[in-house]
């Protein structure tokens, strides 16, 4: 008996289900790359002296910085929740007018890089600055990341569970907050997520208006080669993004949102607005004039203030080619991206396991990290380990942007896998096809449009970058962003304003396909 | 000769045993259903025979293959099966033609085979559509006609028709029944639904537990099933007490031949199987009388409930009978059962 009990058991142990061993290879070595940053400081670190960082960290500047950093990001972050989720309610969820217009003009703001919009407000109005500033500038540059996907959660959730809440006798507030609260509180936290990281490592917009946080302190110290110091805050910025990511972790949960019945997409009667429709609507033209009309509009203003000069030939010159480098750069950036998200997605929408989760979640550590410590790991590494190799050069450029937006390439890449579900795969493989085969055949064929979604994401947020691209762009190089802060950092505004135009245009066309891809359902009929 | 064969295979999700020692052969060119109620580890059964899934213990041979053992597992696209899932699974991003061509070699995917294989569940003419342009009944028959042309050995059919309408649902089941026969396909048809087992099946295997309790024609598994809950299972049961004296048991329905396949161990308690269509109603004649408690019109039969006035224990008869004469709750019936009627013994 017991030896029969002990071979069973052998039998058992010897046929675990295979583990898939490339695809976790090739997500580890992702993860690997990801991590160089972190690695970075901690030799830096290590070199200092723990005392000595003790010494640097336990200051007072440390503690004016922790209290600019966290209150900015708290507000930000929730105003931005509020923002997101109920503009996402109105256009998903409500007979608001124009629904469709506003869909596409809320996304928009997404492509206007974050130092512009707080150029267009600080150059126009000086209360714009500090901490009233930085709230108003950054609410209005990052509130689509939360936008976005509500709006996609908003878009797939049954409506017939808020139906079923108001028979049962929920009025319609309580049926908005238990339930379509409930439906999208995945998408919320997700969102809140991004923007609070993204507010960590920020340093454009608040270097114009005169907001100090760590990122703009390790930027300076950075640059006056204090490397000490800036290591030292560095890692007081990255227990920040650990805080952060292990508070959206318990908020979250791990509970899974079940859905019974088929995925059959139906469309339920929006909710009538009825008289509060019109302050609705302005509240929508209120909120596209700031985020969208006062950016652009300032940069046209300062534009057309120095027309002769702007519109000279050298000018137009350095234009174009600043353009050309910016979209060669994004387009380089944004396809290497969305190619090392891939594997990590793969692995965290088909396999579970602990491991995984943490391997996936650890990846967005570096939206959090300042893009300057990002750059000088890369040429840290370059130079130690590679004897120069690619420094100096674009490709260390474009490796260092496909680091810093991996995470959000990891979001669209997730988020077009959802629609392809294994079973299609696993119906391939019975139909005879090899693992690579349904991968081209199948898989890939089926997220392309997400894939799409990542590369935009990757593209636009590699065309407004500004820190790591001032530290590693090619000599003699400029992009629209460098160019467009070097006459800012000159007061030269007119000559500043085209730069910005054009960069807008260029990220403007990835945000409005960004828009076209959260609006489709979730699931492909048939 | 037999096509599939299954032997003492195990499986289990983390702590939950689903499969715990499932034997079972295929015999070449039958479809076999396996009758389970929902949960009872039938999908798992069939995704194990496709390779989507690992045994714990156990093995399955396809044709001459053994596909999984110890040791041994092959790769879905190496069992040569043709899977067709509940939900159909077609490719959304690919014509009805580039779908029923998928597993095709690359020169075989358009042309005379892809057609002919559309003409035979009737959808020629409709290669170039998109499956969201189907209805759902085609799009079972474009999964079938993707699962046949791959020639497989043995084609998986996960509750294919489940999702359809009654009167389409019929209708595609004869015509599979009949692709089927013509192309002397094998087949495991899994299902919760006993109609579709036992018309569309040359073997029933009734899953429970974890293990198939019963594996015979349908006919087995209607008139003769291994025990009482298997009874119930296959159809609806009346399950009376009887005592047996030689080849006749004597039950509240009166005295009735029994089944000579019946097995009832020595003793003279039992429990016997009376199904409803064994029993007939009569005006008043002198039978067993009775009052009606419930009444279900059909159209093509009527189910009676009834009570026998002389039971003490006011037991419930089910009763079918061909077409639908009108009986009102509370009137007198006489019934009369006919043997001869299957038995085991009684605990």
């Amino acid at each position: 008996m017991a030896a029969g009990t002990l071979t069973e058991q052998a039998v058992v142990a010897a046929r675990r289900p295979r583990r898939p061993v490339a695809l976790l290879t090739v997500s580890y070595l992702v993860a690997a790359v990801l991590a160089l940053p972190l690695v970075f400081l901690l030799i830096e670190a290590h070199g200092v002296g723990w005392s000595e960082l003790a010494h640097l960290i336990f200051r007072p500047l440390t503690g004016m910085l922790l209290w600019n950093t966290v209150r900015l990001t708290v507000v930000v972050t929730v105003a931005c929740a509020v923002l997101g989720t109920g503009a996402a309610w109105c256009v998903e969820r409500t007979d608001l007018p124009g629904r469709r217009v506003w869909a596409v003009l809320v996304v928009v703001p997404l492509a206007i890089p974050d130092f512009v919009v707080s150029f267009g407000w600080n150059s126009l109005w000086t209360w714009a600055h500090g901490f009233r500033g930085a709230v108003i500038v950054m609410t209005l540059a990052v509130y689509p990341l939360v936008y976005l996907p509500v709006a996609a959660s908003l878009r797939s959730a049954d409506p017939g569970q808020e139906e079923v809440a108001r028979s049962l006798g929920s009025g319609r507030v309580r049926t908005f907050v238990r339930i379509t609260l409930g439906q999208a509180k995945g998408a919320i936290l997700g969102g809140c997520l991004l923007v609070a990281l993204v507010l960590l490592a920020e340093y454009g917009a608040f270097e114009i208006l005169g907001y100090q946080t760590f990122t703009t302190e390790i930027f300076t110290e950075f640059n006056g080669y204090s490397f000490a110091a800036s290591c030292a805050l560095s890692l007081v910025l990255v227990l920040l993004s650990l805080l952060v990511l292990a508070g959206e972790g318990m908020l979250r949960g791990r509970g899974r949102v079940a859905r019974s019945g088929p995925m059959a997409q139906r469309i339920s009667p929006p909710q009538q607005l009825g008289w509060t429709r019109w302050p609705v609507l302005a509240l929508f033209a209120a909120l596209v004039l700031a985020a969208l009309g006062v950016p652009v509009g300032s940069a046209v203003y300062w534009m057309a203030e120095g027309l002769p000069p702007a519109l000279s030939g050298g000018a137009n010159v350095s234009l174009l080619n600043a353009a050309g480098h910016t979209a060669l750069y994004g387009g380089a950036a944004a396809a290497l991206g969305t190619v090392m998200a891939f594997p990590v997605a793969l692995l965290a929408i088909r396999h579970s396991g602990r491991m995984r989760y943490f391997l996936e979640r650890s990846t967005y550590l570096v939206l959090g990290m300042p893009g300057v410590v990002i750059a000088f790991a890369l040429s840290y590494f370059t130079e130690r380990y590679a004897a120069g190799f690619g420094y100096g050069t674009a490709m260390l450029l474009i490796v260092c942007y496909a680091i810093m937006f991996f995470p959000l390439a990891l979001v669209g890449v997730k988020a077009s896998l959802v629609r392809a579900p294994v079973s299609l795969d696993e119906m391939a493989r019975s139909l005879g096809q090899r693992r690579l085969a349904v991968l081209g055949r199948v898989t890939v064929r089926l997220a392309g449009p997400g894939l799409v979604a990542a590369f935009c994401l990757v593209f636009l947020s590699a065309v407004t970058e500004l820190t790591a691209t001032l530290l590693l762009i090619p000599t003699g190089t400029q992009t629209l962003a460098t160019q467009f802060w070097a006459y800012e950092s000159n007061l030269s505004y007119s000559q500043a304003a085209p730069f910005a135009l054009v960069m807008i245009i260029i990220a403007a066309v990835p945000s409005y396909v960004l828009g076209r891809f959260f609006n489709r359902p979730a699931q492909a009929r048939g | 000769m037999r096509q599939v064969a299954v032997s003492g295979l195990h499986k289990a999700f983390g702590v939950h045993p689903v499969l715990t020692g499932v034997d079972l052969e295929v015999p070449a060119g039958s479809l076999t259903a396996i009758l389970g109620p929902s949960g009872s580890g039938k999908t798992t059964l069939l995704r194990l025979l496709a390779g989507f899934e690992r045994a714990d213990a156990g093995t399955i041979s396809i044709g001459d293959a053994l596909v999984d053992g110890p040791g041994v597992h092959l790769a879905p696209e190496r069992r040569r099966i043709g899977y067709v899932p509940q939900e159909g699974s077609l490719f959304p991003h690919l014509t009805v033609e580039a779908n029923v061509g998928f597993g095709l070699p690359a020169r075989e995917r358009r042309g005379g085979k892809v057609t002919s294989m559309l003409e035979a569940v009737g959808l020629g003419g409709l290669g170039r559509r998109y499956p969201h342009q189907l209805s759902g009944g085609q799009q079972q028959r474009v999964a079938l006609a993707r699962a046949l042309a791959i020639e497989p050995a043995v084609v998986l059919l996960d509750e294919p028709f489940a999702s359809l309408d009654a009167h389409l649902r019929a209708s595609i089941r004869a015509d599979v029944h009949e692709i089927f026969r013509r192309a002397g396909t094998t087949a495991v048809l899994v299902t919760h639904d006993q109609d579709e087992a036992l018309s569309m099946a040359d073997q029933v295997a009734a899953l429970r537990d974890g293990k198939i309790a019963q594996c015979g024609t349908p006919e087995d598994l209607y008139s003769r099933p291994a025990d009482a809950a298997l009874a119930s299972f296959s159809g609806d049961a009346n399950l009376l007490e009887g005592v047996l004296n030689g080849h006749v048991v004597k039950t509240l329905l009166g005295e009735l031949p029994l089944d000579p396949a019946a097995a009832t161990g020595g003793g003279d308690q039992v429990t016997v199987l009376i199904r409803p269509e064994q029993i007939d109603l009569e005006p008043n004649d002198g039978g067993i009388t009775a009052r009606v408690t419930a009444y279900g019109y059909h159209g093509h039969d009527t189910v009676v409930h009834v009570r026998p006035e002389h039971d003490a224990e006011g037991r419930t008869i089910i009763v079918r009978v061909a077409g639908g004469h009108h009986l009102s709750i509370g009137s007198p019936v006489t019934l009369r059962a006919r043997g001869p009627v299957f038995a085991w013994p009684r605990d």
